[in-house]
């Protein structure tokens, strides 16, 4: 246990077991009175989070984000190791250690639908041990600081989809705790919606001095709203850094040719700094797509060499494309242990 | 202390929830008023045979008027407080409350009693109004001592909930199971119409499940208190609950299922930790 950490994750392994019945097998499309099966949905997953900071928890949908907040949240226990809050073990000390955190799962859902935003708070607030002027004052405070304060007295399920996601908020931080656990706070949400969202979290963790966790599957949200990010995939986590630290990581440049006819992508491999090279058919052309080194000279080298390349197999160049590192990308790096581009 | 705000904060929002809707409030008062009049209009097309097994002051007929009523109204409270922890859970995990619950610094089961005690006491309430009103349009007169009637239906909430917080915990596990607790909760109301003065029928290994069964003695008792002690009012004697067997039954049978109920109600709290689905539907 480190004692830095509001939040620890120490080597969390979750296994879910489900049991089927009279089920197609999917391979051999057998049918079986009675089928178990078994999920992983964390291995060994191990990472901190400090006090006024915001970490982001990154992966496609199943990759095991959901199911790592409802560990440290005490929903889900553990098959192995620990998950610590402000020091106590969430197994043995849940209740103590849900008085510290706010969870907001699937915010929408959260918020009773027949009452107003402020008798919402006033219930959730009281099953907190909240109450009184104390209960009033930091209610409204929390409406005025998300905006909802023009709404407080319109019943849940008249708001707006990103109206319920913020009410939501304000619910897990109506006791004041230290920790805030957020599962994806934006899906869903149209762009302003969201934009306004990300806004408040930062607000809310720069001001109120939380220590947040978000999960996301969408990499701008991440590296807008975290301080650190951890990729997580299939259960593992695969990279947990500082933002900048992993965006420059996965920085190296792709870009893609256009050419009038396939190329074998062999050669290309050849020049150096050009990591990987492949051909595909897109709309009727075809796009070398060749993932170069960071390192600008280097890059600048290999370029002209492709172009060379392409020149002398005569084949026509229709354009050239740079095309923006995305998370998929990073994903398929990451999980089919291709080297990441090495530029330093 | 925290169970008391919990409390509160359920009372607060059943109360604001059945004033916004007051329109289905009022209808349910209205359907129950509806089927308990037309059950009592029954018996009295039929009054002189009521009449007779009135005065004869032996016991309580199961067939009479006053004892299908009550059972009805015992029942349906029974129904609904079971129905608290087995549709009612179910519900509340579809609709994501649940989760809120699950993650409350109280732990489920005190949230669970806040909620069946508020429950219970609003359907007396109703109960209450509709059993008077009934009474009211038919000119009969309810006597009810207030005080034994509500520490007798304090021990019939108590009696109830043991079973709830069983029946609860087996739809944390599994959610679906909440269907299946609709047969329960009716085996439970015709339970409460039935059972009358003596558990009787015949065979001894058959009494003793009724016994152990929720809800029985829990009847037994209270329309001995309802209807016995009306009965035997003109001659200034009162039928005191204490000499009936099943007032011990009761007791005995309320302490017994609240400790395996809520034992095993955190038993599958636990497994369902395990298993993944706390919360979730
Ligand atoms: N209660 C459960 N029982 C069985 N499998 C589960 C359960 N909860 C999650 N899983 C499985 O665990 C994996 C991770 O799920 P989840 O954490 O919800 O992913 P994410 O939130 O990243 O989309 C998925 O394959 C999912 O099917
Ligand atoms: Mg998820």
């Amino acid at each position: 246990m480190n004692p830095g950490y509001m939040v620890e994750v120490a080597n969390v392994n979750k296994v879910f077991h489900t049991h089927h019945f009279l089920q197609r097998h999917e391979e051999s499309g057998k049918r079986a009175w009675y089928r178990k099966k078994t999920v992983r949905a964390a291995r060994n997953i191990s990472f901190g989070i400090r006090k006024g900071e915001i970490f982001g928890l990154l992966g496609p949908n199943g990759a095991g984000k959901t199911t790592t907040v409802k560990m440290i949240s005490g929903l889900v226990r553990p098959t192995a190791g620990a998950v610590y809050v402000d020091g106590m073990n969430v197994d043995t000390k849940r209740l103590a250690t849900l008085r510290r955190i706010g969870v907001v799962l699937e915010g929408t859902r959260t918020s009773i639908w027949p009452l107003t935003p402020l008798e919402n708070l006033a219930y959730f607030g009281n099953l907190r041990d909240v109450k009184g002027p104390v209960l009033r004052k930091r209610g409204m405070e929390l409406l005025d600081l998300i905006g909802l304060k023009d709404k407080m007295n319109v019943q849940v399920r008249h708001l707006s989809r990103g109206q319920k996601q913020k009410l939501a908020i304000c619910i897990a931080l109506i006791s004041d705790p230290p920790v805030l656990l957020l599962d994806e706070p934006t899906t869903g949400l149209d762009v302003q919606s969201s934009r306004s969202i990300k806004d408040k979290i930062l607000e809310i963790t720069r001001e109120l001095g939380k220590c947040v966790l978000v999960t996301t599957h969408d990499m701008n949200v991440a590296q807008e709203l975290c301080d650190n990010i951890g990729i997580i995939a299939d259960g593992r986590l695969v990279a947990c850094k500082p933002t900048h630290a992993l965006i420059d990581y996965f920085s190296d440049v792709t870009c893609a040719f256009y050419l009038d006819r396939a190329a074998d992508p062999t050669p290309f491999l050849g020049i150096p700094g050009v990591l990987s090279a492949e051909c595909n058919s897109e709309d009727g052309e075809y796009a070398l797509v060749l993932r170069l080194i960071r390192q600008e000279d280097q890059r600048s080298a290999a370029l002209y060499a492709i172009v060379e390349l392409l020149k002398n197999s005569g084949r026509l160049l229709h354009g050239v494309e740079r095309r923006k590192q995305t998370l998929e990308n990073v994903f398929i790096q990451l999980t089919s242990g291709l080297p990441p581009a090495t530029g330093d | 202390m925290g169970f008391f705000l919990v409390l509160k904060a359920e009372l607060v929002r059943t109360f604001i929830i059945m004033r916004r809707y007051w329109f289905a409030t009022l209808t349910s008062l209205v359907i129950g008023y509806g089927m308990l009049m037309g059950l009592i209009l029954g018996f009295m097309a039929r009054r002189d045979q009521v009449t007779e097994m009135i005065d004869n002051r032996f016991g309580v007929d199961p067939s009479s008027a006053t004892n299908a009523a009550l059972g009805l109204i015992i029942g349906s409270f029974a129904f609904g407080i079971i129905g608290i922890f087995s549709q009612g859970l179910q519900n509340m995990a579809r609709s994501g409350q649940l989760e809120q619950l699950c993650l409350s610094p109280h732990g489920l089961v005190t949230n669970f009693l806040a909620r069946s005690l508020v429950g219970s006491t609003a359907s007396i309430l109703t109960s209450s109004i509709i059993l008077f009103l009934v009474a009211h349009s038919v000119e009969g007169r309810i006597y009810a001592d207030p005080l034994p009637v509500a520490a007798l239906l304090f021990l019939t909430y108590v009696d109830l909930i043991g079973f709830g917080f069983m029946l609860g915990g087996l739809v944390l596990l599994f959610k679906q199971t909440g269907q299946i607790a609709v047969i329960v909760r009716i085996a439970l109301l015709g339970l409460a119409v039935w059972a009358s003065d003596r558990v009787d029928t015949g065979y001894a290994v058959l009494d003793a499940l009724v016994h152990i069964l929720p809800v029985t003695d829990a009847a037994i008792c209270l329309k001995h208190v309802l209807i016995r002690n009306q009965i035997l009012l003109d001659t200034g004697q009162f039928v005191s609950v204490f000499e009936i067997s099943s007032f011990y039954y009761l007791v005995l049978n309320s302490l017994v299922w609240t400790a395996i109920g809520i034992s095993v109600f955190k038993w599958m709290e636990n497994w369902s930790r395990d298993k993944g689905t706390l919360g979730s539907y």
